[in-house]
């Protein structure tokens, strides 16, 4: 129990740091909003007035107290360009790059996982090769240009899936394919390395010896031990899968934070910036949190020492 | 989205050793005996960046027309004259490709640079300070891993604007966590070593310790990660080009290429397909090259 | 997505006939229902603004156009006909235009369109408290207005203002039901309520926006395809700034139309007889270039004739728009009343040796790597941008680096985000930047080029005793040809000065798939749903 409280509140420090950081760089950072919001016949004292509206001419220390009382309260202020609450902007987008990026982990891990397992099986074959060449084919390519490819071959050749939007599932075929692909590779390279670990093991090699059949062998102890380091690596790709996101959503022209982050950027709406790292923030904290949890479920000797 | 990091030990810090086990190494049928550098594994990859880093440093030489030369035939196909066709200028696509391997090749490495300059002296620190400074620098190191590559990279992009210097600013900054944290696992593992504490002892200055004896046994694992850096940091700064905060040149490096090119894939296939395969090819060459440096330094450290 | 072909090929080409051999068949009669999905080419916008006073964003405005009726209609002659109004009246002084107004018309609320809604409206747009709206300067020297009667209104201007007629046929002008601005104020912009034939439902900021027949609808303006309400059941838009995405959107037919479909791709689908392309010029100021006359050496016109000389735009516009776009002339569109376009076609011609003649006889002599130096001073131009390759418009500034360097230019391209453009543009921090701006009258020139009540982030610094009294005398000005004489005096000086460098006409591209009747582009150049039907 102890040792979940003390994760959580390591948590709660780093998203508290990180909503500091990015707070303190757009504060620095060149560009005034107001201008922005002031439209295109404001004269210089309309711009101050606006300036004065969104608070923007108090001295940073101000500013920051003020969003970290509201905050507290749930209230992530109100965007700059459409004079929204910014949790109702947030709400409205989260979900579906929620959705995006859950199901392009679920690719990764499916095809990661399955080719690793059946490459390390097949080692040095041909299979293995060519699985091993495929994958480091996807992970170095750029994510958009996998994404246009994929549109061009199943949207506007074989016309078999739609090419934007987010509203259905069959809308959600192509950027999650696309940005799963890229991302199972190297989880294919882990877990292959992870089961040729354990396959040179003693105890596997006892099993085998003792005439234990080769898939049972693989399923109950390979299989368990292998797959220990692939959930490490899963904080990690979340992480990835979010940033990877913002290029497949504009892509592909689907809702979600990442679009709304490159949107916001551009107009320096800065309560929004602020809000969707907030929210990229606590994601990836709370996985990453999540992961370290279950690590120390799944293997009672790190349980026995952490 | 390329490599991140290079060790169990770096993810999980406190899984105990014994998990990493040993492997022998499987040689290819048939088992010729070769010299390790001309494996097919290294001699390819190797190949390619030599070309590659030719084209960058001597691009005069190798390239058939002058990039910026605007000619009467705009997006014609691949032929005897033009080989990987013509862009929407008029541009033969072949030369601008080998003109742009060099913004391309000192994006990625001077990215690399900033981000293991900065990212190597805040692990150095870490791991060298005492434990109060150490989980400090932790934490930072933590909120700075906590927000996402690309989104991190858009906000210092965006603000800062687009030019080669900020893209490379802002991609290095990114990967400074990573960086640091392999930097930081070294110093820890050699400061306990037995040589540290007699060297320590027969009068050598804290500084000339850090310089002779800690940061030699740093390099391999940095020079790995550097080595995959270059993939991932060329692959950022493509998708900045794509999201519209690329740098606009008269040389502009294949993200940007990569990027113009997208919008004419159905009626010029090859204006966009070779720099992509361009920038693929220059990942997995950098990526095979990083992991036959890391087999050969620390066969313990594959993950 | 199953579609039609996939059916086809399924069951056997022979037995099902594709729709598509109906097409060729007479005009058929319009069918009802049905929801259209159009991809809007909305750019990277942070969010809809859907209050017709407050957008000069044309994407906004082609979306509201079907929102919000206006006053009155632009002919394609580019005089005004009855919409809302029936009737008017000019004063003698031209100070005052009394309007007789429809009396059927009803809001999406309910409320009745009368007098005092046309009142409130213009009220709003020419406000002095809270931020001034983009609107504004389209009521020019606005005095007020007077209620005569429920269906008689008067407007009232401090001075003759001939362009209003035309204003009040733009979107900008479009009239919101007085009731909705009570309750929501500038909120409007994401709640907007107008008397249009479609009607809002939903929208997700940046992502789409839902609206609705409006059942009620009987007030179409003279010369639509028919009076009652529109066919389409539903109008969808959908934001989709990629423009590869876009055009892959319409040929796998996820969407039924798109608009912005880049020059590559109009001649591939002109060709394809499962879809089709309406294009249509946009009454516009067209993009055009402008060197910030307030800096040096910029102020000295013949450094701005060198730099023009240096240009070969024929070749710019025909390598990058693939001969899809003409090159422009004059800075108004070919069919803006008082264009100059006839005038000004031909009038200057690249002569790079003259250009550099000018530069070495001011003193700019060729320093490193061929750019020219002046007091240790490099001849520099910074085009400032803000919205990235918009319309190739970066492309286009590519194009012309290249050439102008041949004489000594060096041209770099400075991206920044809106907001430090706007401010670059105030402060007059840089050397080359370019706009458009859509609009019907030729008064959109005092926009730019008339330094009272222009706004500080103007592209254009102009500042010409002449130019500002021909455009004052333009706004004031009743008879047609002496108008037109004064517009045509304006344009011909910018060029002539080069104090404007136009580049093309813009033509608004629409693809449709073969399911898609009915739908045509207005004489502003802005699409019309309310026509549009789906076949099958």
């Amino acid at each position: 129990m102890r040792f979940v409280l003390h994760r959580l509140a390591a948590a709660a420090l780093v998203v508290f740091g990180t909503v500091t950081l990015i707070f303190a760089a757009l504060y620095l950072l060149p560009g005034d909003p107001a201008v922005l919001v002031a439209g295109e016949n404001a004269t210089e004292e309309s711009i101050a007035r606006i300036r004065e509206l969104l608070g923007t001419d108090r001295p940073f220390w101000a500013q920051y107290a003020d969003y970290l009382a509201g905050l507290a309260q749930g209230d992530l202020g109100m965007s700059f360009a459409t004079q929204e609450p910014v949790t109702v902007r947030l709400w409205a987008q989260f979900p579906s790059t929620i959705a995006l990026t859950l199901f392009a982990s679920v690719v990764a891990m499916v095809a990661g996982v399955l080719l690793g397992i059946v490459a390390a099986v097949n080692r040095g074959g041909w299979i293995d090769h060519a699985i091993q060449s495929v994958m480091l084919f996807f992970t170095s390519m750029p994510s958009f240009w996998l994404g246009i490819l994929l549109i061009l071959l199943f949207s506007v050749t074989l016309q078999w899936l739609p090419a934007i939007g987010s509203g259905s599932f069959a809308q959600l075929i192509l950027p999650m394919a696309c940005l799963g692909l890229v991302a199972s590779g190297r989880l294919m390279r882990m877990v292959r390395n992870s089961v040729l670990d354990v396959l040179d093991e003693q105890f596997v090699v006892t099993a085998r010896a003792k005439g234990m059949p080769h898939r049972l062998v693989l399923f109950r102890h390979v299989l368990r031990n292998a797959l220990i380091p692939v959930v490490t690596l899963l904080g990690i790709l979340v992480g990835e899968l979010l940033s990877g996101a913002v290029v497949v959503e504009t892509l592909f022209a689907r809702q979600g934070i990442g679009r709304l982050l490159v949107d916001a950027v551009g107009v320096k709406d800065i309560p929004v910036i602020q809000g969707a790292v907030l929210l990229a923030s606590i994601s990836f904290v709370l996985i990453n949190l999540l992961v370290d949890l279950s690590y120390s479920v799944i293997d009672p000797r790190v349980r026995a020492e952490g | 989205m390329g490599e991140r990091l290079a060790s169990l030990d770096d993810i999980a810090p406190d899984l105990p050793a014994r998990r990493i086990a040993t492997r022998w190494r499987w040689s290819r049928r048939p088992r010729l005996l070769v010299p390790s550098w001309l494996r097919p594994g290294i001699a390819l990859p190797l190949a390619v960046m030599a070309a590659m880093l030719a084209c960058a440093i001597v691009p005069d030489w190798i390239a058939p027309f002058d990039p910026t030369d605007m000619g009467d035939a705009i997006l014609s196909p691949p032929d005897a004259v033009h080989w990987f066709g013509t862009d929407h200028f008029g541009r033969d696509v072949l030369s601008l490709m080998i003109y742009g391997a060099r913004q391309s090749l000192l994006m990625g490495a001077c990215a690399v640079f900033v981000g293991g300059l900065v990212g190597g002296l805040i692990g150095l620190a870490a791991g060298y300070a005492g434990r109060r400074a150490d989980t400090v620098l932790m934490r930072l190191l933590d909120i700075w891993m906590s927000v996402p590559d690309i989104l991190l990279a858009i906000i210092i992009a965006a603000a800062l604007g687009a030019s080669l210097t900020n893209t490379i600013l802002a991609v290095g900054l990114v990967t400074v966590p990573r960086y640091a944290r392999v930097m930081r696992a070294q110093v820890l593992t050699v400061r306990s070593r037995n040589f540290i504490e007699a060297a320590r002892a027969s009068g050598c200055s804290e500084a000339s310790i850090v310089l002779r004896h800690v940061l030699p046994h740093t390099l391999s694992p940095m020079l790995v990660m550097a080595t995959l850096g270059v993939g991932s940091s060329i692959l950022i700064g493509a998708a900045l080009s794509f999201i519209g905060l690329g740098v606009i040149d008269d040389r502009p490096d294949w993200g940007f290429l990569l990027s113009q090119g997208r919008n004419y894939l159905t009626v010029a296939w090859w204006f966009a397909s070779l720099p992509g395969l361009a920038i693929t090819a220059l990942v997995i060459s950098v990526n095979m090259l990083g992991d036959a440096l890391r087999d050969r330094f620390d066969p313990r450290m594959r993950t | 997505m199953i579609t039609r072909r996939h059916a086809t090929a399924l069951l056997g080409a022979p037995f099902i006939i594709p729709a598509r051999a109906f097409a060729q068949g007479p005009a058929a009669t319009p069918r009802p229902g049905g929801e259209l999905v159009f991809g809007l080419d909305g750019a990277a916008v942070a969010s809809f603004i859907l209050d017709p006073h407050d957008s000069g964003f044309a994407p906004h405005n082609r979306v509201f156009r079907s929102i919000y009726d206006s006053l009155v209609v632009l002919k394609p002659d580019q005089s005004v006909g009855p919409w809302l109004a029936t009737s008017w009246e000019i004063a003698p002084d031209r100070k005052s235009y009394t309007f007789k107004l429809r009396t059927d018309v009803t809001f999406h609320d309910g409320t009745k369109f009368d007098a005092e809604a046309v009142k409130v409206n213009l009220d709003r747009v020419a406000r002095r408290t809270g931020r001034p709206l983009t609107a504004q300067i389209d009521i020019g020297p606005y005095e007020g207005t007077d209620v005569l009667a429920p269906d008689t209104v008067r407007v009232r201007l401090s001075e003759p203002f001939t362009p209003l007629l035309r204003s009040l046929s733009k979107t900008t002008l479009g009239i919101i039901s007085p009731a909705a601005l009570a309750k929501h104020g500038d909120a409007i912009a994401q709640n907007p309520i107008g008397s249009g034939p479609f009607r809002f439902v939903s929208l997700v900021q940046g992502v789409e926006i839902k609206l609705e027949r409006n059942p009620d609808y009987r007030w179409a303006p003279q010369g639509a395809a028919h009076q009652g309400p529109a066919h389409l059941e539903r109008l969808t838009f959908k934001n989709v700034p990629e423009e590869s995405t876009r055009v892959a959107a319409v040929q796998s037919r996820q969407v039924h139309a798109a608009d912005g479909i880049p020059p590559q791709n109009v001649v591939s689908l002109k060709s394809n007889p499962s879809f089709r392309v309406l294009e249509k010029e946009l009454l516009n100021l067209n993009y055009t270039l402008y060197l910030n006359s307030r800096k040096t050496p910029w102020d000295d016109e013949e450094i701005r004739q060198a730099f023009r000389l240096s240009l070969d735009l024929d070749a710019a516009v025909r390598v990058i728009y693939l001969g899809t776009t003409p090159r422009a002339w004059a800075p108004l569109s070919p069919s803006i009343f008082a264009s100059a376009e006839k005038q000004l076609a031909g009038s200057w011609k690249p002569d790079l040796e003259r250009a550099k003649q000018i530069l070495d006889a001011k003193g700019w002599k060729p320093g490193a790597r061929g750019i020219r130096e002046k007091d240790g001073k490099r001849l520099t131009v910074s085009f400032a941008d803000t919205q990235g390759n918009r319309e190739k418009r970066l492309d286009v500034i590519q194009f012309i680096r290249r050439q102008i360097a041949r004489s000594g230019f060096d041209l770099s391209i400075d991206s920044q985000p809106n907001a430090t453009y706007r401010q670059k543009l105030t402060d007059g921090d840089f050397d080359l930047s370019g706009a458009s701006q859509f609009a019907p009258d030729p008064d959109v020139l005092s926009r730019l080029h008339l330094p009272d009540g222009r706004t500080p982030a103007s592209v254009a610094k102009t500042d010409d005793a002449e130019i500002s009294q021909w455009l004052r005398d333009g706004q004031r000005e009743g008879d047609v040809e002496k108008r037109e004489e004064l517009y045509v005096n304006v344009q011909r000086k910018l060029v002539e000065k080069v104090l404007a460098i136009p580049v093309y006409v813009l033509l608004y591209t629409i693809a449709t798939t073969d399911q898609v009747q009915g739908l045509t582009i207005d004489t502003h150049g802005f699409p019309e749903f309310h026509g549009a039907w789906l076949k099958g």
